[in-house]
């Protein structure tokens, strides 16, 4: 027994520590930020003013009267959808296309895909500034104007015309480039890490491609699908790097270009700097979050997944 | 590297790899195309865009601009190039200090995840995912106040060592929930009778766990180690606050040259040099995790 709690402490303690140490207890601080009044990150001057549910009264009238803010949340519903789907399904058909073609080809083809995650967010944001650039030196438009597809070069993400759909276009183009390639590597190792004979013995049995997919591939990574999901989903409602700089840069409408996550960032550092309201705006999104993540672990079955331990000798 | 053809006596090889080369290939011209601009960019006078094909020259004078430290042609250095290489060093130690400390504790922890019974397990691991809907950003006024309250009693002498090592842990420990839900997924997959047997035999688990279990998730490691080092490579916002300002990764350096929406004050083929540099090194360290730890042998369980 005393081995056993030994071990235990061996392989799960320091994970459990530094999480508990840089996640968990600064996560109660953030939130308790959200009750007080603080601006200008003067930590020392509000940090102990207590203001109970102010700021969510403040943001909730917000929601209620401001037009802006109900564009931001159709751009955030249909943002994180969309490239919720583009995420999970092109990195699970990417992960399959790079797991059946040949070694070469497929450590060429996942170095290109993964090329967006390693670029630096200013400039990866600044390659789509000169892709989507509403002037003719961007790209898309000069290609446009060679195919005679356009008669003069298009403000895709500002032009009124083109709003919301051209902004959410951009953004959920953007994003997703980054996005697939989360889903492509762990696919990848899942279907890596079954154990070859297993695909050997069908193909000698005569099973086609599709079937080996749809009866060893896939059920055999189920956990890695769910994990995929609902972790990508978290990262689309919080994300807003990129996104931030296609709006400072007047890539995209700064009011159909914006997610709730970026206006909490803006709230934060740029606009307003109000603190105690983006703190509110962010706990609320928290909420929200945790509460379609567990809809989703369960709906994707999670209970079953996470397996009791066999037996412990 | 052994030929993978064992499997397919069935199927045409050659075609499947032709039709699916192609398929990816017509997806990925979005990329191909952006990022040919930027490594282009890098080796000529302005930055290419979509109409100015004809007016542009082949140039090295972006490279030499970048390492002498000059962020314009006309500009005097900014930084010396020992500050730019120095920047280049500290990015590899932080990459490589986040890649170690993450990938060791997830995949510790993945383990106890899936192979140990204790009490609140599963609440653990749903805590595990569940904390990834707090953004990350938010929890930096924590961060930093415990940052400024653990460096007290530290000699001043040791600031920057110490602040080296806050950075990769702090920034790991973002990382680590996640990474224990991809290894715990492949530690599931094991047959429970290998560790069995090796445990018979009077192994102790942790031995067991070392040098049987180890090598059977080499694939989960190799995804782990990958995103891991992304994720310390570019950590931006945790290296700005707790790095002393003259400790720059390139993350912050490239950050700071178009900070602000500036996009007209720094030469931007500079800048294409900077981001082509850049990505190097993370292409060099994933092709090598992916030759080592995902080549499976034949039998998966013999690893």
């Amino acid at each position: 027994m005393k081995i056993r709690k030994t071990s235990l402490l061996f392989f799960l303690g320091p994970a459990l520590f530094v999480v508990a140490l840089f996640y968990i207890i600064p996560l109660f601080l953030s939130v308790y930020i959200s009750f007080t009044p603080m601006v200008d990150w003067n930590v020392n001057r509000y940090l102990t003013q207590f203001v109970g549910l102010q700021n969510y009264e403040r943001l909730f009238h917000i929601v209620m009267y401001d037009p802006d803010m109900r564009a931001v949340i159709m751009t955030t519903v249909v943002f994180v959808l969309v490239t919720l789907v583009i995420n999970v399904f092109g990195g699970l058909l990417l992960a399959l296309a790079t797991y059946f073609m040949d070694e070469k080809m497929s450590a060429a083809y996942q170095g290109l895909w993964l090329l967006p995650r390693m670029t630096p967010i200013a400039v990866y944001s600044l390659l789509w500034y000169y892709f989507f650039h509403s002037s003719g030196i961007g790209v898309l438009n000069s290609i446009l104007l060679k195919l005679h597809l356009i008669n003069h070069p298009i403000a895709l993400g500002l032009d009124p015309k083109y709003l919301p759909w051209g902004a959410w276009f951009i953004i959920i183009f953007v994003n997703g480039l980054v996005g697939v390639s989360y889903g492509m590597i762990i696919f990848y190792s899942a279907f890596k890490s079954i154990p070859r004979e297993l695909i050997i013995a069908a193909r000698v049995d005569g099973a086609s491609t599709t079937r080996i997919i749809r009866h060893i591939l896939l059920p055999l990574t189920k956990w890695h699908f769910t994990f995929v999901t609902v972790w990508q989903m978290f990262s689309l409602l919080m994300t807003y790097a990129q996104t931030f700089l296609l709006v400072e840069w007047r890539v995209v409408d700064s009011t159909w270009g914006q997610t709730w996550a970026l206006y909490v960032f803006r709230t934060a550092f740029t606009t307003t700097k109000d603190q105690g309201l983006a703190a509110a705006a962010s706990t609320f999104l928290s909420i929200i979050g945790i509460i379609l993540g567990i809809i989703a672990l369960k709906a994707l079955g999670y209970e079953k997944m996470i397996l009791e331990p066999k037996g412990d000798i | 590297m052994m030929p993978e053809t064992t499997d397919v006596e069935t199927i045409n090889r050659r075609r499947m790899n032709l039709a699916l080369g192609i398929v990816v290939l017509i997806a990925s011209i979005p990329i191909l195309v952006t990022y040919f601009i930027l490594m282009a960019s890098s080796f000529t006078n302005q930055m290419i865009t979509g109409s100015m094909v004809g007016q542009l020259t082949f140039t090295l004078r972006n490279w030499i601009l970048f390492f002498e430290g000059k962020l314009t042609v006309a500009s005097a250095a900014v930084y010396s190039m020992w500050d730019i290489l120095r920047y280049i060093l500290n990015t590899f130690i932080v990459a490589f200090g986040v890649m170690l400390v993450t990938t060791a504790l997830a995949t510790m922890a993945g383990y106890a995840c899936s192979r140990m019974k204790f009490r609140g397990r599963k609440f653990l691991i749903q805590l595990l995912i569940l904390l990834h809907a707090f953004p990350g950003v938010s929890l930096i006024i924590a961060v930093y106040a415990l940052y400024i309250f653990s460096k007290g009693p530290i000699p001043s002498q040791w600031w920057t060592l110490y602040a080296f090592i806050y950075v990769i842990v702090a920034r790991a420990a973002l990382e680590i929930p996640m990474d224990i839900w991809i290894m715990k997924g492949f530690f599931d997959k094991v047959p429970w009778e290998v560790e069995w047997s090796a445990l018979i035999d009077g192994a102790s688990r942790i031995k067991v766990w070392k040098d049987i279990i180890l090598p059977l998730v080499k694939p989960g490691i190799a995804a782990v180690a990958i995103f891991s080092f992304i994720a310390g490579w570019g950590a931006l916002i945790y290296v700005l606050v707790f790095l002393p300002p003259t400790e720059k990764t390139l993350a912050t350096y490239i950050a700071g040259l178009l900070a602000g929406g500036s996009l007209e004050v720094v030469h931007l083929p500079v800048v294409a040099a900077a981001g082509t540099l850049y990505l190097l090194p993370t292409l060099i360290f994933f092709s090598f995790v992916r030759r080592y730890m995902l080549q499976t042998s034949l039998s998966g369980i013999k690893g």
